[in-house]
């Protein structure tokens, strides 16, 4: 332990000065020998007490009072167990720092937020002179200086960042901040001068975890952990799902959420709460291990209202480091299922030869899985009704094509204006789809353009017709979230598929391909839709697809994925962001944005159309009235669950003469907040002495 | 009265109450019953040539005092008696404690007191009375003088005594009493000298030692003895005039109370009224026990003073008892 200002320690010679103002000040009274004093009383005893020292409890504490605010001007410190490095020679720096909101984790009464300021200034106050300085945040939207010889406009950014009371929880990956970095470096003149970017951020796989070894050529890349201390034991609920239970209630619902508690010692009990519209409904406490996750469910029925529900999933740890992940949200309905239009464009008596015979059959046996209604519609139903009602589509989730014609020129516009608001639509191909008519009319909502259909064994190079089975999916497609191993696709035999045009630009995704190699589901974003294309029958005429056992989950999947585009992704119960996303809306005219915080913000649509929320730093459920699609749309707005991960996965390097030229700084570890603490029970203590005497005083004075 | 030792009253009474007490007597209403010829009226009949009475004869009278006519008158033997006059002892109980040194000269409480003690005792030592004195100081009763005497050499030794009499400690009003009324000869003139503002100051009681004063007093009055209590204060203990908010501190003269320390103009008051109910208490107890009570302030002429306790001494009413 140390002094940074032992020369302020003069000020103790100030702990004299209440005695000897009072020695030089107190009044000397005139002394008068009398013979009557018995008839004197003592009736005002304030200039006694102003000679004598009368309260020597009182007199203590106000000296030790002085005493400690002596010492906290003096700043005692100790010395600082991190390394912390600056380059010796002057030179051009960027402080990167983390803005992510695993820096809000609370040790010791301080965030790591807090430390990495305290940091990020010891740094910038090390530097060399003649360096110049910048700032960057890992946050886009964060604090941004550009490099120069003042210092002053970074430290005073730092500290406004600390004051900062509403920092967006963000999710941001540290190495994602270095391009920005160094390119506020790239501004610098002089070409000789060392180029270095001082990362301060915490140890974990998001923090310093995430730095490569070098920022970029003729960059030195200088990690600076914000405290070498280990992150204390936080819970928090890293994610939350629901899903009807029919089976227990007709509006019934299965609401999961998934712990995580990470370090400490011992198990410990969480205790979490549901609350639907913010009233707590269940309860419960969950016995976690350190560094364990750990999955709840509850049940509930909702009350009979139409529409979704909000809901948050809250663990009530009082202390809990990180408190900010200890809640998450979303939108729960007992109403909501996923309503699909299914045009035949091929029915058939024989059950074996009709697409929607194997489709239905395959969406009805999801059971409670999936809430489907299922809308048959020939292809003139199709085009007469929306000739009839432009809007025939708004309250279809998920559009089936099913070896249908193309829709006439007068209908396709509508269709791909759905697609846009949020529709999914599924094409599955046949004789009766004809590239020429498909691609000109749906070519803007196409994966791909359609070429035209072969017979595997015309393919070039193959000599005879064959057959040709499906590769194993690619499971990292969302479609097929929640499936592990084998689909049970790979003896599925295809004599005839559509082949389709390559386009890159177009970014489809092939989640399931022939094993020859040909795309057999394309997928793609449109809008705010989703589009999948299936280059194979769904009946039996070009491929025994239907007969295989993964055919059912294939179905359920795509036609699940494709409708929660809809509800944007959360099957029914409203889309799942997290913080700092963007939502697209849209919307003919202006729509009305309720935040958590309750507040109303009515955004306008751009000229596409569309309207565009970004500003979702706040998490919690949001409401939209007005958008095109269901007139009223929720989603829920979470964090970032990686961020609450703050196992430390980076190990501080010894500093060597050979590491850039790196010079350790003295650090210093301030010590006063104790005798902050100290004085402020003292000044308490103080104020109770004082109002005790008064009291007696005025007591003695009504006597 | 060339023979008086004028020299020894020069120095405690000033020269115009020395012409003034040339010129008074000091008489009592009442008879008195001395050893000695004096001036007094006395209780007895004696030798002297008024007509006083007659009484029967009865064997064994000085037949040269039979009244011849008045046998004839009254066919009986009768004595006629004549007045007589005697010398009164005049004992004086000085209060010499502290308190009694307030004030500086010429208006001190005790050089008044001295004063008054030396021009009453002169006055007496002029018409032939027996003058003692008794002093209280330091917490002693100093009794050398109170055997009674007679003649300059008497005076002379009170003047001598009261001329180099300090006042300190504490006056012990029960012992000066236990050694006073004992040696007191019938229809005596005790004369208490005292401020009487806190007669029982240093007692374990003092409220009980007060009234251990009251109650000799009442004793020695009740013996036919008369008492008159002359009440010394100086003007600053009457009026109080510290009235401004300067702090003082108050020592006890007497070394016995706490000392106060506050601005006088937060203690007058209270001061005041506490002590005109003192002064008011003990006018009480003094009429109450048949002792005459005069109140001297240091500062007033000692020859009115004077004036106005021979005129009480012989039976003048006090100007309190006078009716507006």
């Amino acid at each position: 332990m140390t002094l940074l200002a032992p020369a302020l320690l003069l000020g103790l010679v100030g702990l004299s000065l209440p005695i000897v103002a009072h020695l030089l000040g107190r009044e000397t009274p005139r002394r008068i020998r009398f013979a009557a004093v018995r008839f004197l009383s003592r009736v005002e005893p304030s200039v006694t007490h102003r000679r004598a020292i009368q309260d020597i409890p009182l007199l203590l504490i106000r000296a030790l009072l002085l005493a400690l605010l002596v010492a906290i001007v003096a700043r005692p410190a100790s010395p600082r167990s991190e390394a912390l490095a600056v380059v010796g020679v002057p030179h051009d720096a960027v402080i990167l720092l983390d803005a992510s909101y695993s820096l809000e984790i609370r040790h010791g009464g301080r965030t790591m937020v807090q430390r990495a300021i305290d940091r990020a200034t010891e740094v910038v106050k090390a530097l060399p002179p003649g360096s110049h300085v910048g700032l960057v945040t890992s946050d886009p939207d964060g604090a941004r200086i550009a490099v120069s010889d003042a210092r002053a406009p970074v430290l005073g950014a730092l500290e406004d960042w600390d004051e900062e009371i509403l920092r967006p929880p963000g999710a941001w990956v540290l190495a994602e901040g270095l391009p920005p970095a160094v390119a506020a470096l790239s501004a610098s003149t002089d070409a000789e001068r060392p180029r270095v970017v001082y990362a301060v951020s915490d140890a974990t796989s998001n923090g310093l975890g995430s730095l490569p070894e070098n920022a970029a050529d003729g960059v030195l890349l200088v990690p600076v952990l914000a405290t070498d201390a280990p992150a204390p034991s936080h819970v928090g609920v890293v994610d939350a799902s629901w899903e009807p239970a029919p089976e227990l209630d007709p509006r019934a619902v299965r609401v999961m959420a998934t712990l995580r508690r990470m370090g400490g010692q011992g198990p410990s009990r969480v205790p979490l709460a549901l609350l639907v519209a913010d009233r707590e409904v269940a309860r419960t406490e969950v016995e976690l291990e350190p560094n364990s996750r750990k999955l709840v469910e509850f049940t509930h029925s909702l009350l009979e209202s139409t529409g979704p529900t909000p809901a948050t999933l809250r663990v009530n740890v009082p202390d809990d480091a990180l408190p900010v992940d200890d809640a998450r949200h979303l939108w729960l309905s007992a109403d909501e299922a996923t309503d699909v239009t299914i045009v035949n464009g091929d029915p058939s008596e024989l059950r074996s030869h009709d697409e929607t015979f194997f489709l239905t059959t395959a969406l009805a046996a999801a059971g409670d899985d999936m809430r489907v209604r299922i809308r048959m519609l020939a292809p003139d139903q199709l085009e007469d009704g929306m000739r009839a009602r432009p809007d025939l589509l708004n309250d279809t989730d998920v559009l089936i094509l099913a070896n249908a014609p193309a829709p006439a020129e007068t209908v396709t516009p509508g269709i791909v204006a759905a697609v846009d608001a949020g529709m999914g639509l599924l094409i599955t191909v046949g004789d009766r789809v004809v590239a020429e008519d498909y691609n000109p009319r749906l070519g803007k909502v196409l994966p791909l353009h359609l070429r035209e259909d072969v017979l595997l064994g015309t393919l070039p190079g193959r000599a005879e017709a064959r057959s040709e089975g499906l590769a194993p999916p690619d499971l990292g497609h969302p479609m097929f979230a929640g499936i592990a191993g084998e689909m049970g696709l790979s003896g599925t035999r295809t004599r005839k598929i559509f082949l389709l045009e390559p386009d890159a630009t177009r970014q489809a995704q092939v989640p399931v391909t022939f094993t020859g190699g040909a795309p057999a589901l394309v997928t793609r974003l449109h809008g705010a839709g989703r589009v999948a294309l299936l280059t194979t029958t769904l009946d039996r005429d070009w491929s025994d697809l239907p007969l295989r056992p993964g055919f059912l989950p294939l179905a359920q999947k795509a036609v699940a994925w494709l409708g929660d585009a809809a509800y944007g992704g959360s099957g029914g119960g409203g889309a799942q962001l997290l913080v700092g996303e963007s939502r697209t809306l849209r919307a003919d005219d202006s729509v009305t944005v309720t935040t958590p915080g309750g507040e109303r913000l009515v955004l306008a649509p751009n000229p596409d159309a569309q309207v565009i929320l970004s500003d979702t730093t706040v998490p919690g459920h949001y409401q939209v009235i007005g958008s095109r699609r269901h007139g009223t749309e929720v989603f829920a707005v979470n964090l970032d669950p990686t961020e609450g991960d703050t196992a430390a996965v980076w190990q501080a390097k010894p500093i060597s003469p050979a590491s850039g030229g790196l010079q350790p700084v003295a650090s210093w570890q301030p010590r006063w907040h104790g005798l902050v603490l100290a004085a402020a029970i003292l000044l308490a203590l103080e104020a109770i002495l004082r109002s005790l005497r008064g009291r007696r005083r005025r007591r003695r004075r009504r006597l | 009265m060339a023979d008086l030792p004028g020299a020894g009253l020069a120095g405690l009474v000033p020269p115009d109450v020395l012409e003034w007490i040339r010129r008074e007597p000091l008489r009592l209403p009442r008879p008195v019953w001395g050893r000695r010829h004096g001036h007094h009226p006395s209780a007895r009949a004696g030798v002297g040539m008024e007509f006083r009475d007659h009484r029967p004869y009865v064997p064994g009278d000085d037949p040269r005092k039979l009244d011849w006519r008045a046998i004839a008158r009254r066919d009986r033997l009768v004595l006629r008696r004549t007045e007589t006059e005697d010398a009164l002892d005049i004992v004086f109980l000085l209060d010499a404690s502290g308190g009694m040194a307030y004030g500086d000269a010429p208006h001190g409480k005790h050089q008044v007191a001295r004063t008054l003690v030396a021009a009453l005792a002169w006055i007496g030592a002029r018409q032939g009375d027996r003058v003692a004195l008794a002093v209280g100081t330091r917490d002693q009763a100093d009794a050398t003088l109170l055997r009674r005497g007679q003649g300059r050499e008497r005076l002379a030794a009170i003047l001598e005594a009261l001329t180099s009499n300090r006042a300190e400690g504490r006056c012990p009003w029960s012992d000066l009493l236990d050694e006073a009324v004992p040696r007191l000869r019938p229809r005596s003139l005790v004369i208490i000298v005292s401020d009487l503002l806190d007669p029982g100051a240093g007692a374990t009681d003092p409220i009980a030692a007060e009234n251990d004063l009251w109650s000799g007093l009442s004793q020695i009055r009740a013996r036919g003895h008369e008492v008159l209590a002359l009440q010394i204060l100086h003007r600053d203990e009457v009026e109080f005039p510290w009235s401004d908010r300067k702090a003082l501190e108050f020592i006890d003269l007497r070394g016995v109370r706490e000392n106060v320390e506050a601005p006088g103009g937060s203690l007058r008051s209270d001061y005041l009224k506490r002590l005109n109910a003192h002064l008011a208490a003990l006018a009480s107890s003094c009429e109450r026990h048949g002792v005459a009570l005069e109140r001297v302030l240091t500062d007033q002429s000692l020859a009115r003073a004077l004036t106005r306790i021979l005129g009480r001494l012989a039976g003048k009413p006090s100007p309190h008892e006078v009716a507006p």
